[in-house]
């Protein structure tokens, strides 16, 4: 079944417009609510796993989709609606196809990938099915494609067409290059009902961007957001997704409600703390092609205006209940059902990851110790100062008098240095060696969704049997009636464990393709974090080394 | 072995590191020809106490023997300390303050904890924080040897007090000198003596104009003074405290990351094991920069706190003295005036004049003589604190500096 796409409004869609009229037309768009912003929408309807959507269009779009997804590839539509079609672009499509015939590169026929190809043009491989929707912005969406090559393979094992992505390396997008930069917290509002508003800033090269450079604000919910919106679309292909920072409603409150005069340091702290926490973060799903290139990651990264409040992030919400829960199920799951694990790989794998999990909040446990005794180190050399300070006016001896003064001053450049040696120590390790912890923990959420899996086909597996046994029965019992919805029932979980097989193995191999890149992209970090570390402490006894150097001369001139 | 002068203030803490020699960096001062080196030459920590073994060398004609060691107790110290003090021919002098108490307490708790949290830790790491605060020890017993030495020297350097009847006794007596701890009774009347003392001293301070200007500002001097070396000494304490915490929890780093490793595999094993490794050469460096910090800074402040101290009584003694003295005068002119016992009270302000004359000009050579050692000892140490702390620095920056560029690039 084809889904024609209607476009009605003009393709120059600003922000402010009524969302209605400029998204996406999509066919059933009068069928569900529309989404609030297209890309939402758009994201869930391309979402490889016919059963995770959880927009309320997935309903209708189900059936499209089930048909499309074993074979579509997955090109992460642009972030629709919000985008206001850059000048780069070719001009503001006035016209679908129009534009694409202006498109970049990939369109040009053949292209396998793509379902940028606007919609009648089959996207060379696959299949009869390339319509896509999202062609309404071809060149970002073509532009998408290209990069996301790496993408298919992940989604689409099955696929065969896309040829070009395989020079790409998989993850590494070779020499694309994304930074992302946190910065200047904001408090915004007053109360209860004020936030914190952090400008999000981007440099990047990667041309499905609109812009090489840009800034947009947005507040902590939307971070939580964006994290749970990643994790409801791709946690089920096996995909790590990097843990968000957590919520912590005392450091919040007091920010609440705090005025700005009174900053404490303990609340400077804290945001700075949170700040370079959301850095962390925003850089980690970045570095991942597929994330990347989500369009809910891109709207976050790119819309020029206020996110619509991600409600559903508060803990109190029905939602935030309805998760609770779920987890608490979850867990209750990981611990009584036992896999039949057959697979060695994976074997290993969850061991080295348990004692790795061990390992690093033991040593995250020792690295907050050293922050400690660093940060005390720090404060009583700058007492320690001090008192030098009063001993040397007091003294009568002029010569040792100016070099005890000297001593003092010292001393206080050296409590300096202990200090920012602290907060390295705390920035450059301890905080990166908890955020490494979280992701372990989303590793773990990976492959207990693949353990998930298993229990789906294992579950229809049993099913299954006993269909047969019904319809045994009933043939037995010679209620032929009975016997055809049997049957029925049969083909039905046949198809069913079918199906679920390659669900479970198609995790599988994702996990293992992911488990690599995520190998590369650990030790990587540990590395570049150990390094990093080295280099700060090095720089630290070299000043010291400075301030001492300074000081001998002083000592050496008492008379 | 060469006599500690003590001109330096604290030498060298750590004679035995030589092996019994202390580094002879003393500014000989030459005395006459008689001489008498005393040092302690060995020291055994038991349970609750130590003993140090006291050696004496001498040219002397009063001691029996030219040469010749004892065994003696802390306690029998703080005798010798109180003999000085309370004898009144020394009222003009500065009473070398006497040595502390060996304190192994702090030590003997980090161990217990240690040993209590020994499941938590790996062997490795156990026995590593077990040699660190056997290290510890070992360093607070050898400061506490070289403070009782000082202390001895001190006293044997003195042109008056090395012919001090007592301090033959405590050289020379095999015996024991049967000091024992003051009983509870003589704790309390201790406890009173200091009491009034210091009471005194503040009534003193307020009501009694001293003659001397010279005095009067020592006095103002010494007291502000006194204040705020002691705080200092506080302080710097904390400091070196803070600094071994440093130190000791590169330890668990260091341990930490060599069973990550394991985990981890080939691939970041060596990379690990070798930054493992630097954070425990790291460890060991910044440990000394505590210790000497503590030595060459600490100590110092510390020891010219009760030097300082000696000083205040000193000053204290003879503004009493010097009560005295005007108490005398006032007697001796009521008696004239009531003319009666005349002479007892002549003789009693002409005692009481004589000493107050004795014991100012003496206390004025000693606070001189204080001023220069105190100036003294501040630069050595301050000079050596420095250049150590230089060396550990430049250290550091060259263990991390090869670390990163012996780092196996992936």
């Amino acid at each position: 079944m084809r889904l024609y796409l209607i476009v009605s409004a003009s393709p120059s869609l600003c922000p402010g417009d009524n969302p209605q009229a400029t998204h996406l037309p999509r066919a059933w768009a009068p069928l569900a609510r529309p989404p609030p912003h297209g890309s939402r929408l758009t994201a869930d309807l391309f979402s490889t796993n016919p059963g995770a959507l959880k927009s309320p269009v997935s309903e209708q779009t189900t059936t499209p989709e089930d048909q499309r997804s074993p074979e579509d590839p997955l090109t992460p539509p642009p972030p629709a609606a919000s985008l206001t079609p850059e000048p780069h672009n070719p001009g503001t499509p006035p016209d679908l196809f129009e534009s694409v015939a202006e498109g970049p590169v990939v369109v040009q026929g053949g292209s396998p990938k793509l379902s940028s190809v606007p919609l009648d043009l089959p996207a060379g491989g696959n299949g009869g099915e390339g319509k896509q929707q999202p062609t309404f912005f071809p060149t970002p969406l073509q532009e998408v494609s290209l990069e996301e090559e790496g993408d298919e393979p992940d989604i689409f094992d099955t696929m065969s067409s896309p040829k070009l992505q395989l020079n790409q390396a998989e993850g590494d997008g070779g020499d694309e290059f994304i930074q992302i930069t946190v910065s200047d917290p904001q408090k915004i509002g007053d109360g209860m009902s004020s936030y914190m508003a952090y400008k999000v800033t981007t440099k990047t090269n990667v041309s499905y961007f609109r812009k090489k450079h840009w800034s947009v604000m947005r507040r902590f919910s939307d971070f939580l957001g964006l994290h749970r919106k990643l994790v409801e679309k791709h946690l089920h292909s096996g995909r790590v997704i990097p843990p968000a920072p957590e919520k912590s409603a005392i450091g919040t409150t007091k920010i609440k409600l705090g005025s700005d005069k009174n900053a404490d340091s303990g609340s400077l702290d804290f945001i700075e703390r949170r700040r370079a926490a959301l850095e962390r973060y925003m850089n980690r799903t970045s570095t991942h092609p597929t994330l990347r290139a989500d369009p809910d990651f891109r709207e976050f990264v790119e819309l020029d205006a206020e996110l619509p409040r991600a409600t559903q992030t508060s803990a109190l919400s029905s939602a935030g209940v309805l998760r609770l829960l779920n987890r608490v199920g979850e867990t209750v799951n990981k611990m009584t059902f036992k896999m039949d694990e057959s697979d060695q790989w994976f074997e290993e794998r969850t061991q080295q990851i348990e004692s790795l999990d061990a390992q690093l909040r033991k040593l995250h446990a020792s690295m907050e110790r050293l922050v400690n005794y660093r940060r005390e180190l720090a404060l009583s050399t700058a007492a320690f100062a001090k008192a030098t300070a009063v001993l040397s006016s007091v003294e009568e001896h002029s010569s040792l008098s100016r070099a005890l003064h000297q001593l003092s001053e010292s001393t206080e450049r050296t409590q300096t240095i202990h200090h920012a040696q602290a907060d390295a120590d705390f920035y450059v390790l301890s905080e990166n060696t908890k955020d490494y912890i979280q992701l372990i923990s989303a590793v773990k959420d990976v492959f207990h969704e693949r353990v998930k899996t298993f229990q789906t086909w294992q579950h229809a597996q049993i099913t299954l049997a006993k269909k047969r046994e019904a319809k045994a029965k009933a043939e037995l019992a010679g209620r032929m009636d009975k016997v055809q919805q049997a049957q029925e029932e049969v083909t039905e979980w046949e198809g069913k464990v079918e199906r679920s097989q390659e669900e479970f193995e198609r995790i599988s191999r994702a996990i293992k393709k992911e488990m690599e890149q995520f190998d590369v992209m650990r030790v990587k970090d540990f590395r570049d974090m150990v390094i990093k570390y080295l280099e700060d402490l090095m720089t630290s006894q070299q000043q010291i080394i400075k301030v001492w150097e300074t000081f001998i001369p002083e000592a050496k001139a008492i008379s | 072995m060469a006599p500690i002068l003590f001109q330096d203030g604290m030498e060298d803490v750590l004679p035995s590191e030589t092996n019994g020699t202390k580094s002879g960096r003393s500014d000989t001062v030459d005395l006459n020809d008689s001489t008498l080196q005393v040092d302690i030459s060995d020291a055994l920590s038991e349970r609750e106490k130590v003993k140090f073994t006291v050696h004496t060398k001498t040219t002397l004609p009063d001691y029996a023997k030219p040469e010749f060691s004892v065994v003696r107790q802390h306690e029998e110290f703080i005798w010798l300390h109180d003999r000085f003090d309370e004898n009144e021919d020394y009222a003009g002098y500065i009473i070398p303050p006497p040595p502390p108490r060996p304190d192994f307490d702090a030590s003997r708790e980090k161990l217990q904890k240690l040993g209590e949290g020994e499941g938590s830790m790996t062997k490795e790491e156990f026995s590593k924080m077990k040699q660190e605060l056997e290290a510890e020890y070992l360093a607070t017993f050898k400061k506490t040897v070289a403070m009782h030495e000082v202390f001895l020297t001190r006293l044997a350097q003195h042109t008056v007090f090395r012919n001090d009847h007592n301090f033959k006794v405590f050289l020379e007596y095999e015996q024991d000198l049967s000091v024992r701890t003051k009983n509870k009774k003589e704790k309390v009347e201790g406890l009173f003596k200091s009491f009034n003392k210091s009471t005194d001293e503040i009534l003193l301070a307020a009501t009694q104009k001293d003659v001397d200007d010279y005095f009067e500002r020592e006095k103002t001097f010494l007291l502000e003074y006194h204040m705020a070396i002691k705080d200092a000494t506080t302080k710097a304490d904390k400091m070196t405290q803070a600094h071994k915490s440093v130190a000791d929890s590169y330890i668990q780093l260091s341990s930490g990351l060599s069973q990550l490793g394991t985990i981890e595999g080939p691939r970041l094993e060596k990379f690990i094991n070798k930054v493992a490794d630097t954070f425990e050469k790291a460890r060991k460096v910044e440990g000394r920069v505590s210790s000497d910090e503590d030595l060459k800074l600490s100590d110092t402040l510390r020891y010219y706190v009760r030097d300082g101290s000696a000083a205040k009584d000193l000053l204290y003694r003879r503004l009493r003295c010097l009560a005295n003295y005007e108490q005398a005068n006032k007697n001796l002119d009521r008696a004239r005036a009531k003319n009666k016992d005349v002479h007892a009270a002549e003789l009693a302000q002409q005692n009481a004049c004589e000493k107050f004359e004795h014991i100012s000009n003496k206390a004025k050579e000693e606070l001189n003589d204080l001023k220069a050692r105190r100036v003294t000892a501040f630069k050595k140490n301050l000079i050596e604190l420095a250049e150590l702390e230089l060396k550990h620095a430049k250290a550091q920056a060259q263990l991390l500096k090869s670390c990163l560029q012996s780092l196996p690039e992936e």
